[in-house]
Formats: C-alpha cells, sequence, structure tokens
C-alpha cells in the first residue's frame, strides 16, 4: 500500500519530467523561455550557493509571520468575544462579511501608497488577508462548541475563566486550526503577490517578477519551485503537526484525509 | 396561521436594518475623522463623501460596469474551462487506481501554490492581455476542483454503489445516477473554492498582465494619478460582485440540489 503509493509519486513526477523536457527540448517554444530542468536546477543551485536566495525567502517569511501574528492577535480575540456575546457578533459580522470577499491584492496599490514601497505594505496586506479567515473560523468554532459540555462543566462549579480556558477554548479549537491552515494559503498568496508589486530588492514574489524583465525563466522557474515547497512544508509539517498534537490527539477530529 | 400584525413586522424590519446599518455608520464616522484630522493628505485619504461622490459619478457613467463586466467575463471564461479540466481530472482520479497514483501527486503538489505566482510566467509564454489572464483563472480553479470532485467521488457510500449494482444498474447509470449525484456536495465546495481562488488572483493578474480593462486595472491605474478615491470605489465594487456571486450564484445553487435532496444542511 505504502510501497505502491511511493512508487506511483516517483513515476508521476518522472513522467511529468519527461513529459516537460520532450517539450522544453522540442524547439515549439524557444529554448529561453522553456528551460530544462537541468537549467532550472542549476538556476536555483546558484541561488542557494551564493545565498540570494535565503535572503529572498527570508525576507518573505518575515513579513508572513509579523503578518500572520498580527491578524491572530486581532482576528482570534474578535471572533471569540463575537463568538461569545450577541452584540459584538452583530458590530462585527456584517464588516466582515462584507470586507471578507474582498481580495487582499486588490488592495495593494492602495497600500503602496499609504505605506510606501517595501515591508510594511507587504505586512499590511498579509494582515489583511489572514484576519478575516481567522475572525470567521474562530467565531464558527466558540458557536460550535458542545452545549452539553458547557452545562456539564457549569454543572461540575466552573466558573467563567475555567469554562473558557478548560472547555470553549479547546472546543473551538479545530475549528481555530482550521481558521490558521486558510489564514496561511490566503497570505501565502498575498505576501507572493504583494510582493511582485510592492516590494523593493527582496522576498520570492519580487525574484520571480524581476527574472521577468531579464527573461531569465530558469531562476523564475526555479523560484516557483522554492515558493511551493515552501507552501507544502508550512501545510504537511506545522499544520499538521498542530493538529496531531491537540485536536487529533484528543480524539475531537479523525487524522487527516489518508 | 398566526400571523404577527403588520406594523410590528415593520418595526422588527427596521430594527434589523437599523442594526445592519450600525457598524457600517460608525466605521465611516471614524474614517472621516481620520480622513479630516488624520495625519495623511486628504489625497491619500479620502473622505467618505469624496469616494461616494467618486462612485455615483463612475457608476452614473458606465465606467463600473465596463470593467466589471469585464473582470466577470474572464472569470468565467476562465472558471469553465477549470471546471471541466479539474471535474474530469477528479472523476478520473476517483473511478481509476491507475490515475488515482499517476495523478494525485502532481495535483497536490499543484495545488497549494499561489496561481499568481505563475503570472510572469504565463506573460511570457502568452504575451499580454487577456489569454494569459484566462488561461491563469482556469488553472487556479482547476486544482481546487480536482480535489474536490476526488474526494466526492470517493465519499459516494459504498452501499448505494453496491445496491445500484445488485438492482442491476449499468456501469453508465451508475455514474450519472449514484456517483455524480452523490459526490455533488463536495463538487459544489469545489467550485465555489475553484470560483473563490481566481476571483482573488484575477485583480492582481489584471495588475500585471496590462489589459485593458477591469476592475484590477482600474485600481492599478489610478494609482498612477494618486485617485485614491477611484480605488477605493473599484475596491467597493469587487466586494459587491463577490458578495453577489455567492447570494445570487452558490446559494441558490446548492438550495436547488443538494440541500432539497437532504444531503447537506444549511
Amino acid at each position: 500500500m505504502k510501497l505502491r503509493a511511493i512508487a506511483g509519486t516517483l513515476v508521476s513526477f518522472g513522467l511529468a519530467a519527461i513529459a516537460w523536457e520532450a517539450f522544453a527540448r522540442s524547439g515549439l517554444l524557444p529554448a529561453a523561455i522553456t528551460p530544462s530542468i537541468l537549467d532550472i536546477g542549476i538556476a536555483l543551485w546558484g541561488m542557494i550557493r551564493n545565498g540570494t536566495m535565503f535572503v529572498h525567502v527570508g525576507y518573505t517569511l518575515f513579513r508572513i509571520l509579523i503578518g500572520l501574528g498580527l491578524a491572530i492577535a486581532v482576528g482570534v480575540p474578535i471572533g471569540m468575544l463575537m463568538g461569545r456575546f450577541g452584540f459584538v457578533e452583530r458590530f462585527f459580522l456584517p464588516l466582515v462579511s462584507v470586507l471578507s470577499p474582498i481580495p487582499s491584492l486588490a488592495w495593494v496599490p492602495l497600500f503602496i501608497l499609504w505605506f510606501g514601497l517595501g515591508n510594511t505594505a507587504s505586512i499590511a496586506l498579509v494582515f489583511y488577508a489572514a484576519t478575516f479567515p481567522l475572525i470567521l473560523n474562530t467565531w464558527t468554532g466558540v458557536r460550535s462548541v458542545n452545549r452539553l459540555w458547557i452545562r456539564a462543566a457549569s454543572a461540575m462549579g466552573a466558573g467563567r475563566q475555567t469554562l473558557f480556558t478548560k472547555v470553549v477554548l479547546p472546543g473551538a479549537l479545530p475549528f481555530v486550526i482550521a481558521g490558521f491552515r486558510q489564514a496561511f494559503a490566503r497570505s501565502w498568496i498575498a505576501v507572493v503577490g504583494g510582493e511582485m508589486i510592492a516590494a523593493t530588492k527582496w522576498g520570492l514574489g519580487w525574484a520571480v517578477f524581476d527574472s521577468k524583465e531579464f527573461l531569465n525563466t530558469d531562476v523564475m522557474l526555479g523560484t516557483l519551485v522554492v515558493i511551493g515547497l515552501l507552501g507544502l512544508g508550512f501545510e504537511r509539517l506545522i499544520f499538521q503537526a498542530i493538529e496531531t498534537r491537540t485536536v487529533v490527539r484528543w480524539g475531537m477530529v479523525k487524522s487527516a484525509k489518508a | 396561521m398566526f400571523r404577527v400584525p403588520t406594523t410590528i413586522r415593520l418595526r422588527r424590519r427596521l430594527r434589523a436594518g437599523a442594526e445592519l446599518a450600525l457598524p457600517f455608520v460608525v466605521v465611516a464616522i471614524f474614517w472621516q475623522l481620520f480622513a479630516m484630522f488624520g495625519p495623511m493628505p486628504p489625497k491619500l485619504f479620502p473622505g467618505i463623501d469624496k469616494i461616494v461622490t467618486t462612485f455615483v459619478r463612475l457608476a452614473g457613467n458606465g465606467i463600473l460596469a465596463l470593467h466589471a463586466l469585464t473582470t466577470i467575463l474572464r472569470l468565467v471564461a476562465g472558471f469553465a474551462l477549470g471546471a471541466v479540466v479539474g471535474v474530469l481530472l477528479g472523476v478520473l482520479m476517483g473511478r481509476s487506481r491507475w490515475a488515482e497514483d499517476l495523478l494525485l501527486p502532481l495535483v497536490s503538489v499543484g495545488n497549494p501554490i499561489p496561481g499568481l505566482a505563475y503570472a510572469p510566467l504565463f506573460v511570457i509564454w502568452f504575451g499580454l492581455g487577456n489569454l494569459p489572464a484566462v488561461l491563469l483563472v482556469g488553472f487556479a480553479a482547476a486544482f481546487p476542483i480536482a480535489v474536490n470532485t476526488w474526494s466526492g467521488v470517493r465519499a459516494v457510500k459504498e452501499i448505494w454503489i453496491r445496491s445500484a449494482v445488485a438492482m442491476g444498474a449499468a456501469e453508465r447509470q451508475l455514474f450519472r445516477k449514484v456517483v455524480l449525484p452523490g459526490s455533488l456536495p463536495y463538487m459544489l465546495t469545489g467550485p465555489r473554492l475553484g470560483l473563490a481562488r481566481p476571483s482573488r488572483v484575477l485583480v492582481a493578474v489584471e495588475m500585471l498582465t496590462s489589459v485593458t480593462a477591469g476592475l484590477g486595472w482600474l485600481i492599478f491605474g489610478a494609482r498612477e494619478f494618486l485617485n485614491t478615491d477611484v480605488m477605493l470605489a473599484g475596491i467597493a465594487v469587487i466586494g459587491i460582485v463577490g458578495l453577489t456571486l455567492e447570494k445570487v450564484v452558490f446559494e441558490p445553487l446548492e438550495q436547488s440540489t443538494v440541500v432539497r435532496w437532504g444531503m447537506m444542511t444549511r
């Protein structure tokens, strides 16, 4: 079973690589815009060796982590309050449901004018992209905490604070973690897109965009690979680990999809 | 049936309306105060009055409608492309072990990569203008649709399939009458994602591919002349279009299919 999956993965990537290689070398399109896999690998290795790739990754991670941190600090408390108090819900819900469907990238030009090019604009963008999924998921999570648990806990004499830290918070956690995931996925798009338009010198999005100017498709595709791997890594390593350590271990959700 | 008197119903409606309006009024007041007394020059941070006037002016002479329509057309064209490819791939992966082994790794690696990252590549390959924008929307839409269709097809209850087979359903019928409707709840969340994601991306794509119309272009172009009021009007239209799509397209679609069949409650 396991072996079959690994073999399948290898075969599928192998076939895809061969198809790309055949296409790149066929001469249907000029070699400059369809680099061979070898060229992409060399370009990527070059960027790793002279350290530029690490600086790009560092800047991007810095922007996304600060933005996400701010979004968590703002979004989770608002979501909690919305779930607990009716008047907070009535105030914030209309605002959130109007602002949430607006793609964060629509704000890029405005943010550039407000905050200038560079880090602040990108961080503001990540913040905008991440806050709304966090608020909505936390709110849903708090509301979906089993009534019975709350009543049972109060019957056993839990105070407001114990109720909150021992029942509501852990009960809402599956949704909050789902919110983190969504927030990360959205801010990953936002930060890469934002860097294309608003960054000055560093960042993965900027690296992709800048290599377009000089038709360095090998650098571009190499950076795309890094963007994909990092996104996948965050999703698989960090969020799945958080999930198995908490909600899955507590038996609240079945372990994530096979 | 017991009827609530009209006056009370009216009062309730008014109350609900006021409650809905309150947060926006509060935000508008803060915005206005910041615009008037804040540190930003009014050219960069226009007051509500300015934004509303611009919105009305641009809506009146049809500029907003033109750009919105262009964007929606691109979205629909790209989405149709992505939906056809995504559903095909998803059904194939769900029904055949072979296809699943070969395609799933590729799809699950491609899925988390933001479609926008490909934008410069698509520009190099397909030039500027409509073609790369539509293709990119299709590309971004295909992944979530494929993944959701696949899990939908797999989530069809084994017992439905077995009983259909026992009652003599052929492969074709099985597919049309059992597998397809059974996986519909998942497929619907697929297109929902498949439309939400590209519509987020499309705005930025329009900024990068220098098309000649579209909401993204409207916002981006307004930057050149510091027309922040035009930008905010454009952003408002994007929000309205997004909300409308959700309320007019997806919710009724869900209501008339899976909710009516009792497969999903709302």
